[in-house]
């Protein structure tokens, strides 16, 4: 009944003589084409405080767009701006310096060679590429990594090879746990964060790049010290088009509706729910506070929230086990199913908003379809728990007609170490699998084991777990042990797919042809740096952290 | 009892939602007996189990020349928790310690002990108690209470008047399971299966996997051939052959003892593996016979603390009434749910986190009602 055929042998794959110390392969094979580890994201480690506990790294991936001009210029950089600019160069001067060389150099200490092996040290040689003219001021275009680790939220630059970020913004208090970003964001106001606390934070990402402190700047704070809820943040997103709405998870089994046009200062009251056991939704009493609406979802954690891409649907997974969708407008449920069993840790949305995938404590990467209201896949090839999955909005399928007949995925999972890779044919999946019996009408018959297959649930209802023997199963087209700790998330660029683990390590794969493309324009920058900054290298072993410290040093002003 | 302030800060943190009836004691420390503790309260913790302790206990009590032993004094123990007027506190579990070391000279030293051993050792000689005693029930006819009440709970005696052989006592009926080992020749094709019981499942490990990953493993396909080919009796030849383990019919109560103790031959001696081994707080198998995808729910955790297995220390993690408890010998406290993942074990080989998930205890839901 179990059919993980290719994907034993996959998982295996690993040529001693093409791996690193710490047994990873710096590249993995799909159909298309190698996928290269191209650079590593990571943070001094040295720095972290735990003392709130250890919270799982998630990444954030932001683009900034090109500065409008007629918008007033943040607060600090309106009065300071000579200043933004030499703290900028300061702390970027830093990273295309010292800090780069540990790449270039070749030294035996080379952090990064131990780590990655001597491909990965290739790729990456000549590192430090400039943030292509958005240097100084952080005015221009750019994109960026968010990504938490202990009690800091560090921001990498993506268009650089640099491994340290060029950003960390301390909270002290409470750990940062999830962020969101939205690129359209129209008062700046563009980045979320959800801390450990509960509390919840929204910030414009070019204000934080362009200030010198360590704390976070021009922050709208809500549900201040856990006021309202002081459960852990799970899960931040904003609405799409939804004129700056967000919702923020919480391991409570409650979300909440924010607006970031209100004041978060006036706390919003919501009645004691009673039965934990029901969804329910509460508006706030009085319309000027944040947040507007508390929806009581589960009993046990939200792990996860996302939204399609239209914003119409909202899809949380969690303790309990359920995949939950609800019409976000009309505040309803439409559907939703119970794992094979355990926890349901994260779900994203097809692109185009016909499937969900969500990934959880039963090893598999489970996917929903919005059309049938049915699991139409499980996915088998992990050999732990899922902790990410997101679909490749950037693949097309070769064999894509445009006809719709065929359309397929590719979709990417991550579990403890490893990074599966999946395609997804919906008329392979589903027509086989619908048990006819050979010669028999394809209508389908009733009371035979196919129910799973020919019952319609009404709206609103949640399904029991399907059985085993019930659900198509997919295996993976590639599994790749991509990282020594248990990863957390992964996210496909245009370029590369990146994955992510739980302390706080990113590491971007190029994808097939990207490689050299990267490359080559890295290496045009890269002879005059090697050249300059060779003697910083010879004058000691500058290791990544040590060069973080270092720039860490001068007292900040803005505490 | 010493520690009165550690019990009433656990009756504090529970308040009003203190179980009615639920007692919450910890077990003082006899000098490395915890490897005994912590497997006691994952019993004490196991309902189904401890009711029917109970009962025999209430069944036993008065039949004045019954014999001390590992039975009498487990169920006096229990009992002894069960009936304490205070809600918390602790206990000390000495005649069952003693009884223990009189019954087995491995348990007898002061030396850290194994405890998948222990319970496995518990468990078989609860069952072999229980068996001598049916026995002798049938031998003398005119005692024919006691052999009702052992065979199975008294609550319905009279449906069990036939016995199958063997005998299955009510520890079987709680813990064990039957695995079926199917060999096919690939010869002649033909299946040989064969039965065998079980108490609880020894599972080999693998760094950054999980349970259900592990359970697969136990059920993969293996080849005989080369040295080991199988001798098929159709064939009657050595012939190449598949094997592989099935779970007949699984158990009430599921008990997964995780092989983190590996006989390392260039050490000549026994290394811990700290892998990190997830286990999920609902399970279901897969690698059964039938598909009956039979949910299990985790209810308790033996965790063994330390680097290496000749020292460390035995605490256990208790679910009970929805509410996570920590027991480490004498002490008692609430934790979250969320802290169970603190004992999945270690992503690299050298972790200051030395606190792994050992033997863990899933009781089936399907079956409760």
């Amino acid at each position: 009944m179990m059919s993980t055929s290719t994907s034993s042998s996959s998982m295996n794959a690993g040529h001693p003589s093409s791996s690193s110390p710490t047994g990873l392969k710096t590249y993995f094979k799909t159909p298309e084409g190698r996928y290269k580890l191209q650079y590593e994201k990571t943070h001094p480690a040295g720095l972290l405080h735990f003392s709130h506990g250890k919270a799982v790294s998630q990444v954030t991936l932001a683009h900034l767009k090109e500065k409008p001009t007629n918008l007033p210029a943040t607060p600090s950089s309106s009065s300071s701006s000579a200043g933004v600019r030499s703290a900028a160069a300061r702390l970027l001067g830093g990273g295309n310096g010292s800090r780069a060389l540990s790449f270039v150099g070749g030294n035996g200490a080379n952090k990064f060679a131990g780590v990655a092996g001597g491909g990965g040290g290739r790729a990456v040689a000549g590192g430090g590429g400039g943030v292509g003219g958005s240097l100084g001021n952080f005015d221009g275009r750019g994109t960026y990594l968010i990504f938490n680790a202990g009690d800091t939220l560090f921001i990498s630059d993506y268009s650089s090879q640099d491994k340290d970020p060029i950003k960390a913004i301390h909270f002290g208090n409470s750990n940062p746990v999830c962020h969101a970003f939205d690129p359209d964001a129209k008062d700046g106001h563009d980045l979320l964060i959800g801390l450990h606390s509960g509390d919840v934070y929204s910030v414009s990402l070019r204000h934080q790049l362009q200030d010198v402190g360590k704390k976070l700047v021009g922050a709208q704070h809500y549900n201040k010290d856990g006021s309202i809820n002081n459960s852990r943040c799970t899960s931040i997103v904003w609405v799409p088009e939804g004129d700056g709405a967000f919702v923020v998870a919480h391991a409570d089994g409650n979300l909440y509706v924010y607006e970031k046009s209100k004041d978060g200062s006036g706390d919003s009251s919501f009645p004691i729910i009673k039965d934990p056991t029901q969804f329910s939704v509460a508006h706030a009493r009085s319309s000027r506070s944040n947040p507007i609406a508390r929806w009581h979802i589960c009993q046990g954690s939200i792990n996860c929230i996302a939204f399609s891409t239209d914003g119409a649907h909202l899809a949380t997974v969690g303790r309990d086990g359920y995949l939950r969708v609800f019409d976000y407008s009309k505040e309803q449920l439409i559907c939703g199913v119970k794992s094979y069993y355990g926890a349901l840790l994260c779900c994203t949305w097809s692109p185009d908003g016909k499937y969900i995938l969500t990934g959880g404590e039963d090893d598999l990467v489970q996917v929903w379809s919005m059309e049938d209201r049915k699991v139409v896949a499980w996915g088998e090839g992990h050999n732990s728990w899922v902790s990410g999955v997101a679909f490749d909005s950037y693949w097309s399928s070769p064999t894509s007609d445009g006809t719709g007949e065929s359309v397929m995925y590719r979709f990417g999972s991550v579990g403890q170490t490893q990074l599966l890779l999946w395609d997804l044919a919906m008329d392979e999946i589903v027509v086989p699998l619908r048990r006819i019996p050979p010669g028999g009408s394809p209508t389908f018959s009733s009371g035979s084991q196919s129910a799973h297959w020919d019952n319609t649930c009404p709206v609103g209802t949640l399904q029991p777990a399907p059985s085993m023997r019930d659900v198509p199963k997919l295996s993976p087209l590639v599994a790749h042990r991509v990282h020594t700790d248990p990863l957390s998330g992964l996210v496909f660029t245009k370029e590369a797919v990146l994955t992510v683990c739980r302390e706080g390590h990113v590491k971007i794969w190029a994808r097939p042809g990207n490689a050299q493309e990267i490359q080559s324009n890295v290496s045009e920058t890269a002879p005059s740096l090697t050249t300059k900054d060779r003697p910083v290298l010879l004058s000691g072993k500058v290791s990544s952290n040590a060069g973080y410290k270092q720039q860490q040093a001068p007292p900040s002003t803005h505490t | 009892m010493v520690m009165g302030a550690t019990g009433s800060k656990l009756e504090k943190a529970l308040g009003d939602q203190f179980p009615e009836g639920e007692r919450y004691f910890g077990l003082e420390n006899f000098g490395n007996t915890c490897y005994c503790n912590s497997v006691l309260q994952a019993l004490y913790f196991c309902v189904p189990f401890r009711e029917q302790l109970l009962e025999y206990y209430g069944n036993n009590k008065n039949v004045g020349d019954a014999e001390e032993n590992l039975l009498t004094c487990l169920a006096d123990l229990f009992s002894q928790i069960n009936s304490q007027k205070k809600k918390t506190g602790v206990i000390a579990p000495k005649r069952f310690v003693q009884r223990v070391k009189k019954e087995n000279e491995l348990f007898r030293s002061y030396m850290h002990q194994d405890a998948h051993e222990f319970l496995n050792f518990l468990l078989n000689e609860l069952v072999d108690i229980l068996e001598k005693e049916s026995n002798a029930a049938k031998g003398s006819p005119k005692s024919s209470s006691p052999h009702e009440k052992i065979a199975n709970g008294p609550r319905n005696p009279q449906a069990n008047g036939v016995h199958k052989e063997p005998l299955v006592t009510w520890v079987h009926k709680n813990f064990q399971g039957i695995l079926t080992n199917e060999t096919k020749c690939l010869r002649c094709e033909t299946v040989t299966a064969r039965d065998e019981t079980f108490l609880d499942l020894s599972l080999d490990i693998e760094q950054n996997s999980s349970i259900t990953s592990c359970l697969k493993n136990f059920s993969s396909t293996e080849t005989l051939n080369a040295e080991d080919k199988f001798f098929c009796d159709k064939c009657c030849s050595l012939q190449e052959a598949q094997k592989r383990m099935k779970i007949k019919k699984p158990p009430h109560i599921l008990v997964i003892h995780l092989k983190r103790f590996k006989y390392i031959e260039q050490l000549s001696r026994y290394k811990k593996l700290s892998y990190r081994v997830v286990f999920p707080l609902e399970l279901k198998l897969s690698n059964t016979v039938e598909d009956v995808d039979s949910e299990y729910s985790l209810f308790a955790v033996v965790v063994h603390v330390g680097s290496g297995p000749n020292h460390g220390h035995y605490v256990s993690l208790v679910k009970s009434h929805n509410h996570w408890l920590f027991f480490d010998d004498e002490n008692v406290e609430m934790i979250d749910e969320s802290a169970v993942q603190t004992f999945f074990g270690s992503a690299q080989e050298y972790s200051s986190n030395t606190d792994h998930g050992y033997i863990l205890f899933y009781e089936s839901l399907g079956s409760k009602s």
